[in-house]
């Protein structure tokens, strides 16, 4: 199957009658095209992100 | 029809602002949902959360060190407490409201997997819209919302699930099915964490943002020793044949995927229960069992079982137990069981041969393939205090519901994560309540006939017409043929008056 496909079927939401979200052939999700993150993208994102964000980040105790 | 739900409570913070007030930030956030005045509606009479299943009730629930000094301050605020929890009913059916410093929305009653999904969603959308409102009424800093379990610090919030649930069940059935599903389901639905919180600060990966929250059995509290199987005992219906198990030890998830499977198991282990089925395991300790297997970095998930000698069962081979009954008793019924049969073995499948095939699936999976990856591009070392820091502040940046930062809604974008609902679908439950139960009587009822009502809760509405008061009594509306005439004589009435009355003839 080639990537356009998999990759329609990965966004479509799925039919609860039908085959698994992101079927690879089985009814179950199917593992993403890429090994790792998009460098472009999501580590430029990551790097953007406050070292110290979650030690200012402090909550009370919920439920 | 089994009636279920979700309950988030979500994390709140300002950038740029050392000290946040999280008491008048969740409130101030709340009222961002609403143009005009609020107007307290929510009716707390009806609430108990002091009261057992197990048949007593307790004198208080237990508070750790920190909120007793945190409610003491509290005491000093001039703020009546229906001001404070500022409790609003959405026309989804669904309540937003501040929980113990958190704003939390509850979905309405779903019978619907994918329902949910979308009702769950919503409020992400709508905790975000509030967040940017707030945002605009600040002189500095971003209003951000999390929806995550945990503050790295030792302070959890939870993500509870509910499940209308036949009361005649022996309570000691329903621990001896939930004490072996809810320490091993945690291999596909816990939402991963950096870093140990409590005990040996361990700078490793958890599987869950809440399995180290938990220290006994069974027990009515929620926010100190908390319980693996929580007894609070508020049914929200007919108490004489329901109780609703109210699930606390789960995280929250932002993959559409995982809140489908860990409802929909857990809802196919309560058929199970209710079925006097169950497979033959009985954990020796079920609280170590749940650390363990969060804590555990070689995934063989390895937990002991009772019997004789010292016998280890993969968390794998009992959920692959759970199951093979599920499918035995249920395969079949219908779609949505159907649905939950074949991503269940698919995952349990994937796990026991190499986790790292569900990126994109599982929520501690995907955010581990993101921490590594960052980790490798950056050289950063579990070691190194600075950088277990810099590898947190991912890990909470992975539940920011802002679409246009969060880390999830990024590999979203790039489509890297599996959808069971469109953007349309979550759009249109943000206002329209799922189908088929009480929470479109609640919300429609609400839409309709709003400025008549004067108070409201889970089973009860009060409309107040001409100095006269008329409750309407939903613990009833939990069986398919009453929720169906109720909502077609709402849907049928002009007035609040011909509305009543016909409801009288029901």
């Amino acid at each position: 199957m080639d990537k356009v496909l998999q990759f329609e079927r990965r966004t479509k939401p799925v039919d609860p009658g039908g085959p698994g979200p992101g079927d690879d052939g089985d009814g179950g999700p199917a593992r993403p095209k890429v090994e790792r993150p998009d460098t472009h993208d999501l580590l430029r994102r990551m790097r953007r992100v406050d070292p110290n964000q979650a030690r200012r980040y402090r909550q009370r105790t919920g439920e | 029809m089994r009636l279920f739900g979700l309950e988030t409570e979500y994390g709140i913070t300002i950038d740029e602002v050392d000290r946040v007030d999280v008491v008048e930030e969740s409130m101030q956030l709340i009222r961002c949902y609403q143009q005009g005045k609020f107007v307290p509606l929510w009716d707390y009479r009806l609430e108990n959360p002091r009261r057992d299943e197990r048949g007593f009730e307790v004198k208080n629930l237990l508070n750790d060190a920190d909120e007793k000094v945190h409610l003491q301050q509290d005491r000093k605020r001039k703020i009546p407490f229906k001001e404070l929890k500022s409790d609003l009913i959405i026309y989804n059916g669904s309540r937003f409201y501040n929980d113990h410093t958190h704003p939390e929305y509850s979905t309405g009653e779903c019978i619907s997997l994918f329902e949910l999904v979308a009702q769950d969603k919503a409020g992400e959308r709508i905790v975000d819209i509030c967040a940017r409102r707030r945002t605009e009424m600040l002189d500095q800093g971003v209003v951000r919302m999390y929806k995550n379990n945990t503050d790295f610090e030792g302070h959890s919030y939870g993500c509870h699930e509910n499940y209308l649930m036949d009361r005649s069940v022996p309570f000691e059935r329903i621990l001896q099915g939930l004490l072996s599903f809810f320490p091993t389901r945690q291999i596909f639905c816990g939402a991963g964490k950096v870093g140990v919180e409590r005990e040996d600060r361990a700078p490793i990966y958890q599987l869950s943002q809440r399995a180290e929250f938990f220290e006994v059995i069974a027990s009515v509290d929620t926010m100190h020793k908390r319980p693996v199987v929580n007894t609070r005992d508020e049914p929200h219906a007919d108490a004489a044949h329901y109780r609703r198990l109210h699930v606390i030890v789960g995280d929250a998830n932002m993959s559409e995927y995982m809140t489908a499977l860990k409802v929909g198991s857990t809802a196919l282990v309560i058929d199970l229960i209710e079925a006097d089925c169950l497979p033959d395991f009985r954990l020796k300790d079920p609280i170590a069992a749940m650390k363990n297997i969060a804590r555990d970095q070689s995934y063989a998930w390895l937990v002991e079982v009772e019997g004789p000698g010292h016998r280890l069962v993969p968390a794998v081979e009992i959920q692959d137990a759970f199951l093979q009954l599920a499918r035995r008793e249920f395969a079949g019924r219908d779609r949505e069981t159907d649905w939950v049969l074949g991503a269940w073995e698919d995952v349990i499948e994937k796990l026991s041969r190499d986790p790292m095939d569900l990126v994109g699936v599982c929520d501690w999976v995907t955010k581990k393939w993101l921490i590594d990856s960052f980790c490798e591009a950056e050289n950063l070392a579990w070691d190194n205090p600075d950088d277990l820091f810099w590898m947190q502040s991912q890990d909470l940046e992975y539940s920011n519901v802002d679409r246009e930062a969060g880390l999830y809604y990024l590999l979203e974008s790039q489509g890297q994560m599996v959808r069971l609902v469109g953007d349309d679908e979550v759009a249109a439950a943000m206002s329209e309540p799922p189908s088929g139960t009480r929470a479109y009587f609640r919300g429609r009822s609400l839409e309709k006939f709003g400025d008549y009502v004067s108070s409201i809760n889970w089973d009860r509405i009060v409309f107040k017409r001409n100095g006269r008061q008329h409750a309407v009594d939903m613990k009833l509306l939990v069986d398919e043929g009453r929720v169906r005439r109720y909502n077609e004589v709402l849907d049928n009435s002009e007035t609040l008056e011909s509305f009543l009355e016909a409801l009288e003839k029901v």
